[in-house]
């Protein structure tokens, strides 16, 4: 969309909405069926998204969301580093059996904590300033709001985890350069649909959180529950007998995104769940708080 | 123009609005009035689709909101000011408004300097004073240059210069043509304020009026001095007026104006040493309006 100062492209007499101000209008009743006509037939998903971007990116949160990613990616590049000196030092005969987490690692961790906190940040924020009301009154049709806003925060968040882990991952490879490390010379193709399952899960998890914020409203108990279910569900699953703990384990979002496609050269447990059942579940996860959120959204009073 | 028809919204038990209907008609500022809790803030929120109306309905030119697409430019609101986000400009907070609405940029800048603002646009909303939050409301509602107004209590907290701000900008945006709907609990700001009034308590509606028909209703009578009270009392009362003595030797007269008294007076010869017309202030009208319709009211002992 361009800027376009005129209301309804000049079909009200009056003038435009730059010169509104300044001309009198002394006692003629306003032109509200013209007004009218117009309204209904522009506007859309379009303006709701360029607003809703515009919001995002004028907040401080988000900048600190990136800048805890930023951080992370700096760690990232720490752990390469730390990796090269750690295989130097190695006998050559344990060089064979040695682990190492890939270079991505710390931000396949940090990834989906921002994601909650975004996502969640998207709605929550709103409801405890009151602004959602303004946004309600500037973008009434319910459902194109709830979508721009989860897509707006989803694409951020996605496109910000495929970035840093790219950057991330490149700059372990080039640290590592030919210390046969298995997890830090996966074939190019393995390492780019790793990274974008976790942008992709990233994604979903800052939909799931905002989903989950629309139906709890309060920025406390939505962080509160998504940082349960990436810690303390994992912690506790591991305490069921088997076979159950692994799989509930494996069930948790926070484990899916390795499952669909871990970390090229890793011989690590991911989890039970083929691929195919992985991204079912991530997609089944993802459909139901946004779902429920969109309901809540929908049919409560702002 | 605002249509309420029949308008009723419960919160689970309790109902905060009770069939309630009137009519907000451009060209005028219309005063919607009501002690606290009762139920203003409520119809602006249906009004503007944020709640849904348990029954009847609100009409914003003959639509309702929700199906709007681009609402502000049809009707602008403030319902509080106090609902922005702390740690966004101010030219922030009206730039995703307008781009939301598909409102140029520039008329964010217009708006802020009509408001007063200009200087403040790039500091953080957070930091402003309550007046300026005010002034920031109002123009986001400018934005859309829309037909309709609405303002829930605008005047809350502001200092007299804004008061009187408010009441110059509301009183010319009517004369613009524009519907202009302002709430509030305070006769006295809007007999300053309003042409119409729409008295509303405990949801349900007690008057629909302007401020003259209001004030007439409230009239009670005339005060006359005579040093022949008696002979005065007689005339009067042969030309058909009620008259009671007060104490002190007054008359209080109902059922003539001052000038058939003086005339009455005057064909038989009898001094007058005052002639007040006497009418309760509309301060005193409203609070006999909605006696009893106040939700939390003072026990009067």
């Amino acid at each position: 969309m361009t800027d376009n100062p005129n209301r309804a492209s000049g079909t009200v007499g009056a003038g435009g909405i730059g010169a509104a101000d300044d001309v009198p209008r002394d006692g003629v009743p306003w032109d509200g069926a013209a007004g009218g006509l117009v309204g209904r037939g522009a506007g859309g998903v379009g303006d709701a998204v360029a607003a809703e971007w515009w919001k995002v990116r004028s907040v401080r949160s988000t900048a600190a969301v990136l800048g805890t990613v930023g951080a992370f990616l700096l760690l990232c590049v720490l752990w390469s580093w730390y990796v090269a000196r750690y295989w130097d030092g190695l006998p050559a005969a344990r060089r064979g059996t040695a682990q190492a987490a890939p270079a991505e690692q710390p931000l396949a961790v940090s990834l989906p904590v921002c994601a909650v906190v975004l996502g969640a940040l998207t709605l929550t924020s709103e409801y405890s300033s009151g602004m959602i009301r303004a946004s309600l009154a500037a973008m009434p049709r319910r459902g194109v709001l709830f979508m721009a806003k989860g897509g707006v925060a989803a694409a951020l968040m996605g496109a910000v985890a495929l970035v840093a882990t790219a950057a991330g991952s490149l700059a372990g490879a080039a640290i590592i350069g030919d210390r046969p490390v298995p997890t830090f010379h996966g074939a190019a193709a393995d390492v780019a649909v790793h990274l974008l399952w976790l942008g992709l899960t990233t994604a979903a998890i800052t939909l799931i959180a905002f989903g989950l914020g629309a139906v709890l409203r309060s920025t406390a108990a939505t962080i509160t529950s998504g940082m349960a279910v990436l810690f303390v569900l994992p912690a506790l699953a591991r305490l069921l007998p088997s076979p159950w703990d692994e799989r509930i384990w494996s069930a948790l979002p926070g484990s899916l995104a390795n499952q669909i496609a871990g970390p090229p050269g890793s011989s690590g447990d991911h989890g039970a769940l083929s691929p195919p059942v992985a991204v079912t579940l991530l997609v089944a996860c993802t459909a139901v708080a946004l779902g429920a959120g969109a309901y809540a959204f929908a049919r409560r009073d702002a | 123009m605002i249509e309420v028809r029949e308008l009723t919204k419960r919160y689970g038990g309790t109902t905060a609005v009770d069939r309630l209907s009137f009519a907000v008609r451009p060209g005028t500022v219309t005063g919607f009035l009501g002690p606290n809790g009762a139920g203003k803030t409520t119809t602006m929120r249906v009004l503007l689709g944020l709640d849904h109306a348990t029954s009847g309905e609100a009409l914003v030119n003959g639509t309702r909101y929700g199906s709007l697409r681009r609402p502000m430019r049809e009707v602008g609101a403030l319902l509080d000011a106090g609902a922005v986000h702390g740690g966004r400009r101010a030219f922030d907070h009206l730039g995703w408004l307008a781009r939301s609405n598909g409102i140029g940029t520039r008329r964010v800048a217009e708006v802020l300097e009509r408001v007063g603002l200009a200087g403040a646009a790039r500091r953080r909303v957070g930091g402003f004073s309550l007046g300026m939050r005010q002034r920031l409301g109002i123009a986001a509602a400018l934005l859309g240059d829309p037909g309709v107004l609405m303002f829930d209590e605008p005047v809350n907290g502001l200092d007299p210069d804004g008061v009187r701000w408010i009441r110059e900008l509301m009183r010319s945006l009517a004369a613009e043509g524009r519907t202009v709907l302002i709430s509030s609990h305070l006769m006295s700001e809007m007999e300053l304020t309003a042409d119409r009034l729409v008295v509303i308590g405990r949801g349900r509606l007690i008057a629909d009026t302007s401020v003259r028909e209001l004030a007439d209703r409230f009239r009670r009578g005339v005060l006359v001095r005579s040093p022949r009270a008696a002979d005065l009392t007689a005339v009067l009362a042969a030309a058909g007026a009620g008259v009671d003595t007060m104490p002190g030797g007054a008359l209080t007269v109902t059922g003539l104006d001052v000038a058939a008294i003086g005339d009455a007076a005057a064909a038989h010869g009898i001094p007058l040493h005052e002639v007040t017309p006497h009418s309760a202030s509309l301060e005193e009208a409203y609070m006999e309006l909605t006696a009893g319709s106040a939700e939390f009211g003072a026990v009067t002992r």
